[in-house]
């Protein structure tokens, strides 16, 4: 086992470009046991849908026109709640960084409501706002707002009074010092706050669509179709979509914080 | 807020040849501001709740929102004073609280275990890690629709449900930390020849507490959110059912008041970690 | 500057969900006429498009009598429906969003009365029927006591949980929530756990379940008069206040769809249409309606005796299993005359039985 620590290195280019196909042994063999279990029938195939089931549905609603349009609204609905979240996110952890009045007028409040479980407002939420799109991006927008808030409140905290007089040095209006040095200082906190807020976006999205049922369309709709019909394949389809996009956008994320950031003097 | 025997606003005459350290007759203005900045932090904090508070007020007796949707403090307050005498909140307080107990053992420790596996040993992370990170992504809520049909809706499902929550970011937090230990510590290692047992306890364990910790926490709330979410959708009792139940006898107060509980219990929650944290941190500093 | 914009932010931002609520309750009207007219139901099936399940008050969508009565006025008709049932059309009218409903179920009726709702009831949506409860299909329990204990589930909030109560009633379980452990699941889940096993039983119509194998009848009780209770039609207060002609032309339509839908000879008709919103298959419908002989004393819009001894029952009962806290006042709720002048001006006076509180039928 001291041979597999990770910090010792064999110098060999045995395990550098070439794909480490280890990684697909897990699902291989798990797709395999489940092939197996359901084709001999050894539990209850009501239960336990056999994966060409699975498939046959996936390709039926890949084929199926609403299964687009209920992406397309799943994803307009975080995508529209995740900017209003952020932006308002933005704003407000600058302003609590920057203004030790409005720290401690806001703080407290915001630190106390952070507490709620974010699931929690949803019944009050819906019996006010209804159980619309309206609604559901209001609960978006809220997940993205609190890690967005700490993320930036992280980093303007960490503008160091070297960086102010820099500032007063070169006699900058306060908006000056807005764009040209917090914000840009701050940055790789408030992008790691971003991305945590993409992530709860997401997670708000499918679960506002889990609880806040209507007739509506989206991704959460599908799989809430599926129970409703007891369409186990089809309830499998629609997690392995959730758990796809879901990847997707770490993935887009991830692309995005490298390039915002790569202006930064590689002083690391 | 440091206080330097410079500051004019508290020693407005203070002679330059003033010894640093503090004399008694200094020590009553010192505790005099401090008191004064406590009670300022106290009212400028209060603003705003008590601004909410008066909005509220005044749109419930205004009829602003209809009283069905929005119900005026004091019914809110009735109610909570009812659901507490009867013990009916404390009972499903502890419900929830037992859930969450129990998902972050058995969460918590499987995440453990699986961190450290992928962390100390490269085979075992070639297999498994890429699994996992698929798997880490999808929300916990996206699994519960098929955990219902594979285990069922009683109490197996909810900690099954919370459990998962919980193993994603203390796993992954622990790899975390694992994978960043810095080199020359593990050198020390080799260089004492400790054996594995040894390597772990006194150099992974230790200078890995702090990512354990923050993947606790995150675990933590993780496992608070889901919860919640699990006892909304299909329960019989819970904070969660409380919300739920009241909800659809139009009782939006004693919905109110389930959150406020939410709320209360998810603030002691973040104190206790609080409190361990700090009690860690110094026993990480008194080390060295 | 901070201060100032602050300020501002701190205005603007407490000022929004005021006009939110202004906004939802604001609704186009016209002085004399409305340019919509929205009418709710509770439940919206499982096909996927919404529709209504059954009863007179469902032929109404699928006949599109309202869309007729009121093209020349230039009034849409707006339905709506609810998968969060009565509770939620509850919420919706506190919203402002609904002006009509087409059948609401006697607890959620009575618990938004007691909450405050300011409706008038102006008809019956229907009554009667049979209630079956029904046990996963490898259930080896025999009687109702055989299930003391265990899991039973029904959408809390709907008629149907006072049904249970009642049924549970009857044989001899008066504390249901000590007796039983009872759940709260809309009504796909609670397919969905009968099939799994998950739950011990629940109330529901038995016969497509049973042709998919999911479950049996444990126990089933026929027009049982203290069992169901009859639903309700009502009109909310401010939109009967305003347009009254047009709630008195809705009723005429609501009237004439009644009959019309007591006729055997539609009976298929309806049969067809009930299946469209996918609760219950065709096989539900006809087995259980064709047991109706008379389908006047199913479709019946009458406020007679019957219905208002039913619905202070009811009242007795939410108070009794302490789901409404406050009072519901039963003066002044119903609003007869509509119903009245139209059976007159449809010269149906005498066609639709009435029924007498011990739940016999004349006339």
């Amino acid at each position: 086992m001291s041979n597999d620590t990770p910090n010792h290195h064999p110098a060999t280019k045995k395990d550098k470009p070439a794909r480490d196909w280890r990684g697909l042994v897990l699902p291989i063999a798990f797709i395999t046991l489940w092939y197996v279990v359901t084709s001999l029938k050894l539990v209850n195939t009501k239960l336990i849908v056999p994966p060409v089931g699975v498939l046959t549905t996936s390709f039926q609603e890949l084929g199926n026109v609403d299964f687009y349009t209920g992406i397309g609204l799943s994803l307009w609905r975080d995508l529209s709640g995740f900017l209003i979240g952020s932006l308002a996110g933005i704003a407000v952890g600058v302003l609590i960084g920057v203004s030790r009045l409005a720290d401690k007028i806001i703080g407290p409040t915001f630190h106390t409501a952070r507490q709620i479980s974010l699931f929690a407002w949803l019944p009050l939420l819906s019996a006010m706002v209804g159980t619309g799109d309206l609604s559901k991006i209001i609960f978006i927008a809220f997940s993205a707002f609190y890690p967005v808030v700490l993320g930036t409140l992280e980093g303007v905290r960490g503008v160091t009074s070297a960086h102010a007089e820099v500032a007063r040095v070169y006699g900058f209006t306060k908006t000056q010092i807005l764009t040209r040095l917090i914000l840009p200082a701050a940055s790789p906190q408030i992008l790691s706050g971003v991305r945590l807020g993409l992530i709860y976006a997401w997670l708000a999205t499918i679960g506002a669509e889990f609880l806040l049922v209507n007739d509506g369309q989206g991704l959460g709709n599908i799989v809430f179709k599926g129970r409703m019909a007891f369409n186990i394949e089809l309830i499998i389809f629609g997690l392995v979509a959730i758990g796809l996009i879901g990847n997707a956008f770490n993935r887009i994320a991830d692309k995005a914080e490298q390039g915002l950031l790569r202006w930064r003097a590689p002083a690391r | 807020m440091a206080v330097s025997t410079d500051d004019p606003n508290i020693f407005p005459a203070a002679p330059s040849t003033q010894p640093a350290s503090v004399v008694p007759s200094q020590i009553w203005p010192h505790a005099g501001k401090l008191l004064l900045s406590l009670i300022n932090t106290i009212l400028l904090g209060s603003i705003l709740p008590l601004v909410l508070f008066g909005l509220w007020w005044v749109a419930a007796d205004r009829h602003w929102i209809a009283e069905q949707i929005l119900p005026p403090p004091a019914f809110v307050w009735e109610s909570l004073k009812d659901v507490l005498q009867s013990g009916e909140l404390l009972g499903h307080i502890k419900i929830s609280a037992s859930r969450v107990a129990w998902s972050l053992l058995i969460g918590g420790s499987a995440g453990l275990l699986l961190g450290f596996g992928m962390g100390l040993s490269r085979t075992f992370k070639a297999y498994v890690f890429p699994t996992f990170d698929v798997l880490a992504q999808l929300p916990v809520l996206g699994w519960i629709p098929l955990l219902i049909i594979f285990v069922g809706i009683e109490e197996p499902l909810k900690v099954t449900a919370v459990s998962i929550a919980v193993v994603v970011p203390v796993a992954l937090s622990t790899l975390h930390g694992i994978a960043n230990i810095p080199r020359p510590l593990l050198e020390v290692g080799r260089v004492y020849q400790f054996d594995t047992l040894q390597l772990i306890t006194r150099i992974v364990l230790p200078a890995t507490a702090p990512s354990l910790f923050t993947g606790l926490r995150q675990g933590v709330m993780q496992a608070w959110l889901s919860v919640v979410f699990v006892e909304l959708l299909s329960s019989s009792e819970g904070l969660g059912f409380l919300m739920a139940y009241s909800r659809s006898l139009s009782q939006i107060d004693m919905v109110i008041v389930a959150m406020l509980a939410i709320g209360a219990v998810g603030i002691l929650i973040e104190l206790t970690l609080r409190l361990i944290e700090s009690r860690l941190q110094g026993w990480r500093r008194n080390a060295f | 500057m901070k201060r100032r914009s602050f300020n501002l932010g701190l205005a603007s931002s407490l000022a929004a969900p005021a006009l939110i609520g202004l906004g939802s309750s604001a609704r186009a009207a016209d002085g004399a006429k409305p340019t919509t007219i929205r009418i709710g139901f509770p439940g919206a099936g499982t096909s996927g498009r919404p529709l209504p399940t059954s009863g007179y008050t469902a032929n109404v969508v699928f006949l599109g009598e309202l869309e007729q009565e009121f093209k020349a006025d230039n009034i849409k008709i707006e339905w709506k429906y609810y998968v969060g049932a009565g509770p939620a059309l509850n919420e919706a009218f506190a919203n402002g969003l609904l002006d009509f409903c087409f059948g609401h179920g006697d607890l959620p009726l009575i618990v938004g009365r007691s909450t405050g709702l300011k409706h008038k009831i102006i008809a019956s949506s229907g009554r009667g029927g049979d209630v079956y409860l029904l046990t996963p299909a490898a259930s080896q329990a025999t009687q109702v006591a055989d299930l003391k204990g265990k899991i039973l589930s029904v959408q809390k909030g709907t008629a149907t949980q006072l049904v249970l109560y009642r049924f549970l009633a009857k044989y001899g379980f008066t504390e249901p929530d000590k007796d039983f452990r009872i759940i709260s699941q809309i009504a796909d889940d609670r397919r969905a756990s009968l099939a799994t096993g998950d739950i011990a039983g629940t109330i529901d119509t038995p016969w497509g379940l049973e042709a998919r194998g999911i479950t049996k009848r444990l126990a089933e009780v026929h027009d049982d008069i203290n069992i169901n209770a009859p639903g309700t039609v009502w009109v909310g207060e401010a939109f009967e206040q305003q347009y009254p002609d047009i709630v008195q032309r809705v009723v005429n339509r609501l009237v004439k769809v009644a009959h019309w839908s007591s006729q055997d000879a539609n009976r298929e008709q309806q049969y067809q249409w009930w299946t469209r919103s996918g609760t219950n298959a065709y096989l539900d419908n006809k087995k259980e309606w064709d047991r109706v002989k008379d389908l006047r004393t199913r479709h019946s819009p009458l406020l007679d005796d019957f219905y208002k001894a039913k619905i202070q029952k009811s009242i007795a009962e939410t108070r009794q299993y302490r789901l409404t806290r406050r009072d519901t006042p039963f003066e002044g709720w119903l609003e007869p005359k509509y119903l009245n002048n139209a059976l007159r001006e449809l010269k149906l006076e005498n066609y639709f039985p009435s029924q007498s509180v011990d739940g016999k039928f004349s006339g």
